[in-house]
């Protein structure tokens, strides 16, 4: 239902042009889940707001970026032709593609109801109006856990504690009844507790409403537990990308092999965790060849530093950008 | 292992909120927190978790007299004898300030952007009178931060050049420069990228072996604290509900507060599961404290004595603490390795 080929993005900034996303590919299928990992920079953001055509100003995409939606008639839909201003764009944007962010109380407006956000959402994309209307949020906030809605519906965003705001905008994105929700960071700033809880409630509504998802997350224990397929990204690119349990399992790039290895567990307790070698570059530095290889203890002489990796098809449905997986040899 | 550095004995801490205001809707005082005691020995990481509105940073604040206890005590033992810390007069605190500190969440807004590094480094020698000599000043930054892994050409820019990493080595490097033999970390390392996390708790590490400081390390991430702490404090709505050297909370945990908090990390492999206890029911309000365990309205074990009655704070098995009337009973073995 969504494929993204060549994705680039560059934004003219005082410092020239930086390019935060680089030649980003992935296919998502209907009621799956893709998992996007990456440190901050790594350009996670900046391809969800690309596919909702939500950049600023000073962004270009890259001539051969091509996002193909199908939406619910069936027609496919360029969305890097749309026209800003576009009455299509305005279609897609909620009753299409849903976005959730990180941040709850920048998503609502504080001089309104919760009710009176939700059921313009349903009005504008679901063509419910009055009674109607209403009762569809208050099942939607019933759905999304949260207790006595005919009560909280007429309540202002700013009474509703940090973990009720979030199942709020989760049941504000929902009730548009979009086909792919974009949530990017949608825990982040959650107790673990509430965490669980909306992690669950999500994996329950996507079962329940058949919902694609593209799951944004720095936290690859979030990820594991409710993406089928990751992609992990690293300064703009897509370094590797595949089914869940074998990539974490088995990971094929040695950045992807860093991150897991940094990561703190609760099974294990060793005292002395391990960092990945080395600084993300800033934006504005992006090294040449792959952008991985100043920090790469495996990088091979001669080819990583000058040749940007090609995706390699490693078979079930991994792809991997790395020279290790070419056959390639150290040029001395 | 050493003796104790910091002794906490039934501490709390209230805030007035409201009243004066509109209509003058005056509330009952807020228990941030609610009769605490514990200690932490010298050189020792004592790690502090629990969801936001816990208290955690309040008891934080409170060992450091950045705030003053409404109650209770906070004791700094020390080779010359022991000092009670929440009753020490302003002067008399200012003589104890330079043995105590404080690393904060954000490196991006508790650093000074008028200030060069070294003078960022150098303000607790300076504020404190430690030190007067400029020279001696400037050879106590230049050990520190490069301790704490500064170049130390860095020294004389401004923190706005930094990343978020060096940006925290920084605030590191200020609250150590005055040999301090406590410091709090507070959520010190979550704002960063786990790459460079696990960079800072490594550093912490080192300079607690090379200077014997003991850290609360006040966090919310369990993961983390599981990593560096020797000793690890649950804390509930103002009150501690367990206390146990790390091994034992994480893997043999007897409250069932501590292990609904662990069932709900997720952990970066699918095939470890992912079942959080339902934690059902509404968090308590601290201005209305309700007689009984804090915790029994969302726990599933709660029985009649619960509503009513206070678990009493025991040591169970060694250094192992915990306040619920049933922790012997209950059986709450981890599903997970």
């Amino acid at each position: 239902m969504l494929s993204v080929e060549n994705l680039s993005v560059t934004f003219r900034t005082d410092e020239g042009i930086v390019t935060p996303v680089a030649d980003v590919s992935f296919a998502l299928a209907e009621g799956r889940t893709l998992g996007l990992v990456g440190e901050s920079g790594s350009g996670k953001s900046v391809t969800a707001k690309a596919l909702m055509r939500l950049l600023p100003g000073t962004a270009t995409l890259g001539a051969h970026s091509r996002m193909r939606y199908v939406d619910k008639a069936g027609q496919a839909i360029g969305i890097e032709r749309l026209s800003p201003r576009a009455r299509a764009l305005r279609r897609l944007r909620g009753g299409e593609i849903g976005m959730i962010f990180q941040e709850p109380m920048a998503s609502f407006s504080p001089v309104y109801t919760i009710g009176n956000q939700i059921t313009e959402a349903i009005a504008l994309h679901r063509g419910l109006k009055g009674r109607a209307a209403r009762a569809l949020a208050i099942e939607m906030l019933a759905k999304v856990g949260i207790a006595s809605p005919e009560r909280r519906i007429d309540q202002y965003p700013h009474t509703l504690s940090g973990g009720m705001r979030q199942r709020a905008m989760i049941a504000l994105a929902l009730s548009a009844g979009p086909r792919l929700l974009i949530a990017d960071e949608p825990t982040t700033a959650l107790d673990v507790t509430i965490q669980a809880q909306v992690l669950d409630l999500m994996r329950g509504l996507q079962c329940d409403l058949g919902m694609a998802m593209i799951f944004i997350s720095h936290d690859l224990g979030v990820i594991a537990q409710v993406a089928q397929e990751v992609a992990v990204m690293y300064l703009g690119t897509i370094v590797e990308r595949g089914p869940v349990r074998a990539l974490l399992q088995a990971p094929a790039h040695p950045y992807t092999r860093g991150l897991i290895a940094a990561i703190p567990r609760l099974d294990r307790l060793e005292g002395r965790l391990h960092p990945v070698p080395g600084e993300i570059p800033s934006p504005s530095a992006r090294p040449a060849g792959c952008p991985f290889h100043p920090r790469c203890a495996e990088a091979l002489a001669g080819i990583c530093a000058t040749r940007v990796p090609e995706p390699v098809d490693l078979g079930g449905g991994r792809v991997v950008r790395c020279h290790l997986h070419t056959g390639e040899r150290s040029v001395a | 292992m050493n003796g104790p550095l910091i002794e906490v004995r039934d501490l709390e801490v209230t805030f007035e909120t409201g009243g004066r205001g509109l209509f003058d809707r005056r509330r009952a005082p807020l228990r941030a927190v609610d009769g605490v005691s514990f200690d932490i020995r010298r050189g020792e990481t004592v790690g502090l978790v629990g969801e936001s509105g816990s208290g955690k940073t309040t008891v934080g604040r409170a060992l450091l007299r950045a705030l003053d206890p409404t109650a209770g005590q906070v004791l700094l033992h020390g080779p010359e004898g022991t000092i009670e810390l929440s009753a020490l007069a302003e002067a008399a605190l200012r003589a104890v300030r330079p043995r105590m500190s404080l690393v904060f969440q954000d490196p991006y807004s508790s650093l000074n952007p008028r200030m060069t590094v070294r003078d960022i480094i150098a303000e607790p020698l300076v504020a404190t009178g430690l030190l007067r000599d400029r020279a001696e000043i400037d050879a106590r930054v230049r050990e520190i931060a490069a301790r704490c892994k500064l170049d130390l050409e860095h020294l004389r820019r401004f923190p706005h050049a930094f990343s978020g990493g060096q940006r925290q080595r920084i605030c590191i490097a200020r609250a150590l420069v005055a040999r301090p033999d406590f410091v709090v970390c507070d959520e010190s390392v979550s704002a960063l990228d786990v790459s460079i996390q696990a960079e800072i708790v490594n550093l912490l590490h080192e300079l607690q072996q090379e200077t014997g400081v003991s850290f609360l390390f006040i966090a919310h991430d369990l993961s983390v604290v599981a990593q560096i702490s020797r000793r690890v404090a649950v804390m509930y709505v103002g009150r501690f509900v367990e206390y146990a050297p790390t091994e034992a909370l994480f893997f043999a945990p007897r409250h069932p507060y501590t292990h609904a908090l662990l069932s709900a990390v997720p952990q970066p492999d699918p095939d470890l599961g992912f079942h959080p206890d339902r934690l059902e029911g509404e968090i308590p309000d601290p201005s209305e404290p309700s007689p009984g365990c804090r915790f029994h309205s969302r726990c599933r074990f709660a029985r009649a004595a619960c509503r009513d009655v206070v678990p009493a704070w025991r040591e169970i098995a060694p250094e192992h603490f915990v306040a619920c009337h049933f922790a012997e009973e209950l059986d709450l073995a981890r599903a997970r390795p």
